[in-house]
């Protein structure tokens, strides 16, 4: 495994393509891959892509490869589509948007597919962003796959997370209900060469504004308020704890972070985006601090140890509710005898004791 | 979980051919049968192609053509790969290729062309024949 990890780390790409096949998978050799990968990666901040399909996402990762060539930095993206729920195959088209630079060796771009999970990302995700690393790319982009509500994993894996939006995706009540904006970073409003866009521009200020001015307010009341800052990033109580781990849980930046930036871009024409990358630029640097390092890297690997617990509760609990016993537990309910809250104690009993 | 993942395969057009309805056709029924494919889209160089392919670590490249440009530019794919050491992945082509073209396109490498008329469930059956029994990408690396 280190002669692999040797390989990788000294450039060498066809073992770097042939590794993120490796950890797509599970087994021996990939989980020790996996490991020793959470040891030696942890430096470079990644920043993450977010928003519904057809935004632009990767029109504007197109774009910024391309700014950030010039500057001579080192690019590794991963992109994320989803799996066909029904063949479990997969259409990765991402690329199609960034071919110009398939030939630069200073880029390396890998298509993933969700292989079903929720939330936006694929488990392999994380594992091919530090393999990224470890080959040297220098920012590392991730590309979620268009997201609807409720879909915020980016956050728990991107240091950085910018959501895209754009005119047809609905009013600003939509962005309110889909809860990406509590997980932005920046916060981009694509096709602004459209009058409906600026539209949605101003909406998304305005939300902006009141946002910033609610979490002030609330901090000023009662620092345990519900909606503390926005950038702390841990909602209410009742919030996922998904959430909070995400974005920092307890050791999380809180109240010390900017407020969301706001930024009109048109990724075709690239207009906008230079001002989008100053502030990513920007973001980055803050990122390298070795206490944010040391933060996200155990961020990252929380998020995948829940997922991994969640993952075996809802394999228990699969398991519990087709054995026999269900049918008991249903009969007593239909009798009277249970409670279906009693049931629910019942069965959540079993895996919290793993926790 | 599963310890396999499925069969990947990069479905590009090389050249000068801006017709794509052939291709995003197999794109979506190779999809449906449980491949993950990496779409290129249209007018790409073989240099795009491969290194595409060996960076996606694909089980196979599908290529069309509707130019006649294949008897140019195939044997280059070929040849790219074989100098990438990656001759391990699978070529496959179709479109409008003249029956007397297809010895010489085979004799580059090129397992099966697939001329127009040709029944979709031959197409697959054919493709999943030519990569059943080849090991999942990363396992020999290690």
């Amino acid at each position: 495994m280190d002669a692999l990890v040797d390989k990788i780390r000294g450039g060498e790409r066809r073992s770097l393509a042939r590794a993120m096949s490796l950890v797509d998978q599970s087994g021996a050799d990939a989980e020790a891959l996996k490991d020793a990968l959470r040891r030696e990666t942890g430096d470079v901040p990644w920043w993450g892509f977010t928003g519904p399909p057809g935004v632009g996402k990767s029109t504007l990762i197109d774009a910024l490869l391309g700014m950030l060539r010039e500057r001579g930095r080192r690019v590794g993206v991963v992109a994320v589509d989803p799996t066909s729920p029904l063949s479990d195959g997969a259409l990765l088209g991402d690329r199609v948007r960034m071919m110009q630079h398939a030939v630069d060796l200073d880029v390396f771009i890998r298509s993933l597919a969700t292989h079903g999970r929720e939330g936006g990302l694929s488990d392999a995700t994380l594992h091919c962003a530090r393999l990224l690393e470890l080959a040297q790319y220098d920012p590392v982009l991730i590309e979620s796959v268009g997201v609807g509500q409720n879909e915020v994993d980016i956050a728990s894996v991107a240091d950085i997370c910018v959501v895209m939006l754009g005119p047809g995706y609905g009013d600003e009540i939509q962005l309110i209900k889909a809860g990406l904006l509590e997980v932005a970073d920046i916060i981009v409003v694509n096709k602004c060469d459209t009058p409906e866009a600026n539209r949605l521009l101003a909406e998304v200020r305005e939300q902006g504004k009141r946002q910033n001015v609610e979490s002030r307010k609330s901090k000023v009341e009662s620092p345990k308020s519900k909606v503390e800052s926005r950038k702390s990033k841990v909602e209410s109580p009742k919030s996922k704890v998904q959430t909070s781990i995400a974005r920092g849980g307890s050791h999380g930046l809180a109240s010390e972070a900017p407020p969301t930036e706001i930024i009109g871009i048109e990724a075709k024409s690239g207009k906008g985006v230079d001002a989008l990358l100053d502030k990513l630029l920007e973001l980055d640097r803050t990122a390298r601090g070795t206490e944010q390092r040391q933060r996200y890297r155990h961020r990252r690997i929380l998020g995948e140890i829940k997922r991994g617990v969640m993952l075996a509760c809802e394999q228990n609990l699969d398991r519990a509710l087709t054995a026999p016993a269900a049918k008991e537990l249903l009969a007593k309910l239909e009798r009277g005898e249970l409670s279906l809250d009693a049931i629910v104690a019942q069965l959540g009993a079993t895996p919290a004791r793993h926790n | 979980m599963d310890t396999s993942r499925p069969k990947r395969i990069l479905i590009g057009k090389v050249g000068l051919d801006g017709h794509d309805r052939g291709a995003k056709f197999i794109v979506q029924a190779l999809r449906n049968a449980g491949y993950e494919v990496i779409y290129t889209g249209i007018r790409r160089t073989p240099e795009q192609i491969v290194r595409a392919a060996v960076d996606e670590d694909v089980d196979a490249i599908g290529l069309s053509l509707l130019s006649g440009a294949h008897n140019e530019l195939f044997p280059r794919v070929a040849e790219l790969l074989q100098e990438e050491d990656a001759e391990n992945i699978v070529l496959f082509a179709g479109g409008t290729i003249p029956d007397k073209d297809i010895p010489h396109i085979e004799s580059l490498g090129f397992r099966k062309v697939f001329t127009p008329g040709v029944p979709l469930a031959e197409i697959l059956s054919a493709i999943e024949g030519e990569l059943a029994g080849r090991s999942d990408g990363g396992g020999a690396i290690v």
